[in-house]
């Protein structure tokens, strides 16, 4: 068996800010075969951003983190800052939410695309650069004119297909895609899932699909990972998580999420009462318990760990 | 008012200064400035004012332009003056000058800058022109030319600093304003039969005044520094004795080329000191009227 | 562009009425103490038109002005126009320089401070230039002529040249610079604070901006980061602000041209000040008024130029 694209060990990332140490990360790991697409999926808050980022380095200064990751073979947080910045954006890339906000304001959509193939020399020339730019804007939907546009002169979701195109600049082994389609009404999120699974299977990516919203990662991604308080809380094939959820909370937000296309569903929507917990006040013993509507002594003491649950699938409650 | 508004007054005020007394900037700051007005409180005590009049200084046996000796920590002016007494007695002109303009002007960009926000259209779109056209017209300028106009005292100096500085905070003060109006609870007092001036009074006042507090400590340093430049360019008044007064007869008489650097220097460490003091208060009491500025720095 | 001319006008109206209202007698002023026969007196008056109602002296004075007619100094009996355009010069390249430096070395300085926030580098830049902007800028202006003329020696006590050299050409530059270097160092220092703060709260603003992790994800070194992406979202308002500034460029040293005696309109302001020579001080605030407004206008354009999201004018 090959080595896995990304391999994740007991990852942990702590927060040094003005309130003092705030662990948004607690002991993370995870394998993410080629080719493989894997969803993570949590509320706000349960550190899925903070993984991402940490996945390129890309946390504020002073930020601790400790563990392991294996990208492409290497190990991102023992690289040295030229093989980091050589690696990002080649080896993986992160398509941002928050579309406006990720994109420089006084510089054209064109420039910002075209800009990594310039830092990685991908593209021979600066004309060279601009023909690929085209190309990608092509390929997300949007047409080549749009290479002079500011940011602020696009709709949400022609920003996002541009973050799309930019996150493809130098063929990135790795797609990350953070909360890819938040905030953009229902039509253009499905076409952004489209063009994301069509260029999936074209360029044969390794996709990683983080979101709030379960539903999404049941079309987009072969396998989920929930997380809740900086932990994997569940972990298996998409459908079966969210049709059999192990875990408590998996099913809770399971069934906050009306399933596109199931009428059922809509009719019966089920909320979780109250919110997650704040990284810097968890709980004793399972921080879901509070919460959780079949809690009971045992989940007290300690923290459960991840335990098998079924084929290929684990979760980290006393009940499994 | 009610007791349970006083009582959230002073809670209010409580928080302030425990949040205040956690700055170290604010708080030296707030030691300079008290070391200075306890200096112009006590100015009897510290100098004889007699030590001011040249008649005075003359029968005294005074050389003139002694420097720091037994003639005075600070020595002699250039009419055997005690330089120490100007600089003990000056603190008063300038921080009353300093001061009361900053009064004036906080009052009326205030009322201006309520007025405007609050009541909006017409008279708002007037008041914002005459406030862009002070704020256009430049500053200094403008007060020589007033102070040249009206003439050299304590008082016209105050009108004039007062008369060119309000512009900044009126406009400031206009845009607090239209924020606070915007929020819910203004239009809720108004569905509840409140009159205007009962909201302005309850709801727009206190939330405008912790914004009022620090832009006018802020603005109490251009009150000083306009004062101390008009009196070297001749405009104070000639029976004041301020900082810049000092300075301009040091000036006008030659200190600068005699060196003598226990005249001059003195009354410009006691302006830059004010004037920083006044400053690292300001900014403190910034961040305490808006959180996001203290991250910000 | 309507609004500036509007300004313009109002400037023009106070200055004629707040003049108006106290030169009671322009032309006895004028004379003080000089014998002159009171039929002269009375010649001039009407031949300035002073004997016509307040309506018909203000358009009067509109055309004067056009025509750039500002009346005789009280001081030197000379056109005051002409003793005007001869300091301008002086004051144009003292406060210049001292402008441009003090943008751009404020700048730099305000642009290394929040990139290294919160670090000895960024306390020292911001404590120092605090400091400066503190000071009564006339008064530093003192120490450094004090310390650097008169102790040490190293530059000439004032004016802005030696006098009686008889050097031409390029010698003459060097003599003016040479005069000039106290008075642009005291001016720099003073105004440098401004462009160090304004710079160093924008680009602290901008640093926390998503785009600039976004621009470190695709590989970019941290300097790319900062020059590339960083520093010109936040010029765009110290641009503005210079802009503006150099509006401020006449009117700028009055009182740091009094001090070192530098031939310019802040001089001839001081100067003004001590008659009153109130027709120098009303053709002077007119200028020091018109340069503002022009500035501000000028500051306005280049801001919606530069920045794509505002819509062109």
């Amino acid at each position: 068996m090959s080595e896995p694209m990304l391999s994740v060990r007991d990852l942990e990332v702590t927060y040094h800010g003005h309130g003092g140490h705030v662990p948004a990360v607690r002991g993370v790991s995870f394998d993410l075969e080629k080719g493989d697409s894997l969803g993570l999926a949590g509320e706000s808050g349960c550190g899925k951003s903070t993984l991402a980022n940490a996945l390129l380095r890309l946390l504020p200064a002073g930020t601790e983190v400790s563990g392991q990751i294996i990208l492409d073979g290497k190990d991102v947080l023992n690289l040295t800052p030229g093989g980091l910045r050589a690696a990002r954006w080649t080896s993986g890339a992160i398509i941002f939410q928050g579309a406006l906000h990720a994109l420089n304001p006084v510089q054209t959509v064109g420039e910002q695309i075209a800009e990594p193939m310039l830092v990685h020399q991908t593209a021979a020339s600066d004309s060279a650069a601009r023909e690929r730019v085209v190309e990608l804007l092509r390929r997300v939907g949007l047409p080549a004119a749009r290479a002079d546009s500011y940011p602020h002169q696009l709709s949400g979701g022609q920003r996002q297909r541009v973050l799309i195109a930019m996150a493809l600049a130098c063929d990135p082994l790795l797609l990350i895609a953070d909360e890819p389609t938040t905030a953009l009404d229902l039509m253009v999120q499905a076409q952004v899932l489209d063009l994301l699974h069509d260029l999936k299977e074209e360029r044969d990516l390794t996709l990683m699909f983080i979101t709030h919203d379960l539903s999404v990662l049941t079309y987009a991604c072969r396998r989920l990972a929930v997380m809740y308080a900086g932990r994997i809380v569940e972990e298996g094939p998409a459908w079966d998580v969210f049709e059999n959820a192990s875990h408590p909370y998996t099913r809770a937000l399971a069934a906050a999420f009306p399933t596109i296309g199931d009428e059922a569903s809509r009719m019966a929507p089920s909320g979780l009462g109250g919110d997650p917990p704040t990284p810097d006040n968890l709980p004793q013993g399972c921080p879901f318990h509070p919460r959780c509507p079949l809690a009971h002594d045992a989940c007290l003491p300690a923290e459960p760990d991840l335990r098998s649950s079924g084929l290929e699938r684990s979760a980290a409650c006393v009940l499994v | 008012m009610t007791s349970l508004a006083m009582q959230r007054r002073r809670a209010t005020a409580g928080r302030v200064w425990k949040q205040f007394r956690s700055s170290r900037s604010g708080m030296i700051g707030l030691g300079v400035l008290l070391l200075f007005v306890l200096m112009a409180l006590a100015a009897p005590l510290l100098a004889d004012a007699r030590e001011l009049n040249p008649v005075y200084a003359r029968a005294q046996g005074n050389p003139q332009w002694a420097p720091p000796s037994e003639f005075g920590p600070l020595g002699t002016d250039y009419i055997r003056r005690s330089a120490w007494a100007q600089f003990v007695w000056g603190s008063r002109i300038s921080l009353f000058v300093g001061l009361a303009a900053t009064v004036l002007t906080i009052l009326i960009g205030s009322v201006i800058g309520i007025i405007a926000g609050f009541v909006g259209g017409k008279p708002d779109a007037v008041l914002m022109r005459i406030t862009e056209w002070f704020l256009v017209v430049p500053f200094l300028p403008l007060a020589i030319v007033l102070a040249s106009v009206l003439g050299r005292n304590v008082w016209n100096i105050i009108f004039v600093i007062g008369i060119t500085s309000w512009p900044s905070t009126a406009r400031l003060i206009r845009a607090q304003v239209l924020t606070v109006k915007q929020r819910l609870f203004v239009d809720r007092a108004r569905s509840l039969g409140a009159s205007g001036r009962h909201i302005v009074g309850q709801h727009i006042l206190p939330n405008v005044m912790g914004l009022i507090l620090a832009n006018a400590t802020l603005a109490v340093p251009i009150s000083i520094l306009t004062e101390t430049t008009l009196a070297f360019l001749g405009l104070g008044d000639p029976s004041a004795a301020s900082w810049g007064k000092t300075l301009e007869e040091a000036f006008v008489n030659g200190a600068m080329v005699r060196n003598a650097w226990w005249y001059f220097v003195p009354a410009g460490l006691g302006i830059l000191a004010v004037v920083l003091a006044f400053t690292l208060i300001g900014r403190t009491l910034e961040e305490i009227a808006n959180p996001r500025l203290s991250r910000a720095r | 562009m309507l609004g500036s001319v509007l300004t313009l006008v109002f400037v023009l109206v106070f200055n004629f009425f707040l003049f108006r209202v106290v030169q009671t007698d322009p032309i006895g002023s004028l004379f003080r103490g000089r014998n002159v026969p009171q039929e002269t007196l009375d010649n001039l008056r009407v031949a300035f038109g002073l004997d016509q109602p307040l309506g018909t002296q203000f358009l009067l004075y509109l055309k004067e002005s056009a025509q750039l007619n500002f009346g005789i100094s009280y001081q030197t009996r000379q056109p005051v126009w002409d003793e005007i355009v001869a300091a301008i010069p002086a004051t144009v390249a003292l406060v210049g320089v001292s402008a441009i430096l003090s943008a751009v070395i404020g700048t730099i300085g305000g642009i290394i401070a929040a990139w290294r926030r919160n670090t000895w580098k960024d306390h020292s830049i911001t404590s120092g230039t605090m400091v400066f902007y503190s000071m009564p800028d006339f008064w530093l202006g003192m120490i450094l002529l004090v310390l650097f003329a008169v102790v040490l020696g190293w530059f000439p006590v004032g004016g802005v040249s030696t006098a009686g050299s008889n050097e031409t050409g390029l010698a003459v530059l060097i003599d003016q610079a040479y005069h000039m270097f106290l008075p642009a160092l005291t001016l720099t220092l003073a105004y440098l604070g401004e462009y160090t703060l304004v710079t160093r709260s924008s680009l602290l603003d901008v640093m926390g901006e998503d785009y600039l992790t976004v621009a470190r994800a695709k590989g970019l070194r941290d300097v790319a980061v900062r020059n590339r992406h960083a520093v010109p979202n936040a010029l765009l308002p110290v641009v503005t602000l210079t802009a503006i500034n150099f509006g401020f460029v006449l009117s700028g040293a009055i009182a740091v041209e009094a001090v070192f005696s530098w031939p310019g309109l802040g001089k001839l302001t001081a100067d003004a000040i001590r008659g009153p020579d109130l027709p120098m001080l009303q053709a002077l605030f007119l200028l020091f008024s018109a340069a503002v407004i022009l500035f501000n206008l000028i500051a306005d354009l280049t801001y919606s130029w530069l920045d794509p999201r505002v819509e062109g004018q």
